[in-house]
């Protein structure tokens, strides 16, 4: 850049380049995506052990056991663990991604354009979270269904649980970041996500394989989160 | 200031705002809108340019109302912080919208002279 001022005769497809350009560079500047990845990934692996600890399945009465279908039975299972997990889990990694991002803007001398995004996942993790009382609450006061839900309200389901809130927040911070390499690992990613992993991939762990049927989503999420915090580190550093 | 074109067939130059039709005040424009808030070192830097001249224009800017000056202190340190107002997002905005009128018009142009020659 220089100080001379451009008039008519001056280039203003030059000058909107280098528009474009600068807005790029500060883009570049704001961005967190691979700390907002990691931190994420971190917290979904966490929650393996706490699931695993604390998962309870009453199978060994016959009262327990409920028909679902023709010739198919299920026993009850209880993942209290998650229910105390996740929530705090959420706001505390929220709460950390968005005082990272101030921290190193305010180091690099910006602004930052992340609470929109932290703000979206607190509001994402009190909806699950509402969403989760209230199943509680309607399980304990009407008989369980014998029919299997449709599948639109398994995919309802899967969008509102944690990984799945956790998704939807991140194609908001793809929009704020105007960063289309994170919209396109976050439709994978939430593709990953309301796939009935299940029923390709069910791992015989635990009584009556209960484990195997939470345990191989769990570590594919995390995973996935992992290395498109990795990737997006590597690309950074490659950036800078 | 120029006056805004007034009429659809006004040519885009003559919408053009001196103030901010100027390539490092642009710049600061630019970089002021996307950052929400940038600190007088970072313009600096990106920009390449001294302080002397970096505050000559931030005077320009600040006097015409499109940006907002600040100074603070981080630790002990002084920082200067600058902040883009409303009247300088709607500039900005502007100035955008007439270079794109303008490339069009250009590409209009060529391709009938184009034409015109065959």
């Amino acid at each position: 850049m220089t100080t001379d001022s451009v008039h008519a005769g001056g280039d203003p497809r030059r000058l909107l380049s280098e528009v474009h350009a600068l807005a790029h560079r500060v883009r570049l500047d704001q961005r967190v995506t691979f700390f907002a990845l990691l931190v994420l990934a971190l917290v979904t692996f966490l929650a393996i052990p706490v699931d695993w600890l604390s998962l309870r399945a009453d199978c060994g009465s016959p009262s327990s056991w409920v028909e679902v279908g023709e010739n198919s039975r299920a026993c009850h299972i209880h993942r209290q663990g998650a229910m105390f997990y996740w929530p705090p889990a959420l706001l505390l990694a929220y709460g950390a991604i968005g005082w990272y991002a101030v921290r190193t803007a305010r180091a690099r001398g910006l602004g930052t354009r992340v609470l929109p995004y932290a703000l979206t996942g607190v509001g994402l993790t009190v909806l699950f979270t509402a969403v989760w009382l209230w199943a509680r609450w309607y399980l304990s006061a009407h008989p369980v269904p014998t029919e299997p839900f449709p599948e639109w309200v398994m995919v309802l389901d899967r969008l509102v649980a944690p990984a799945g809130t956790i998704g939807v927040a991140l194609l908001v911070l793809a929009r704020l970041e105007r960063n289309v390499a994170l919209l396109v690992f976050t439709l994978g990613y939430l593709a990953l996500v309301l796939l009935p992993l299940n029923d390709l991939v069910h791992l015989h762990w635990g009584y009556g394989d209960i484990y195997g049927a939470f345990l191989p989503q769990q570590i594919f999420q995390g995973l996935v989160l992992l290395l498109g915090g990795i990737g997006f580190a590597i690309a950074r550093r490659r950036q800078r | 200031m120029t006056a805004a074109a007034g009429t659809p067939e006004a040519h885009p130059v003559t919408g053009l705002d001196d103030v901010v039709h100027q390539r490092v005040r642009l710049g600061i424009l630019t970089i002021t809108h996307e950052a929400r808030r940038v600190e007088f070192g970072y313009l600096r830097t990106q920009l390449a340019l001294t302080a002397g001249n970096l505050s000559q224009h931030l005077g320009v800017l600040e006097t015409a109302g499109l940006v907002e000056v600040e100074k603070g202190y981080a630790g002990k340190r002084g920082r200067t912080w600058i902040t883009l107002t409303a009247a300088g997002d709607t500039a900005l905005a502007e100035e955008i919208g007439r270079l794109k009128q303008l490339i069009a018009r250009v590409e209009t142009t060529d391709r009938t002279s184009a034409t015109e020659e065959r």
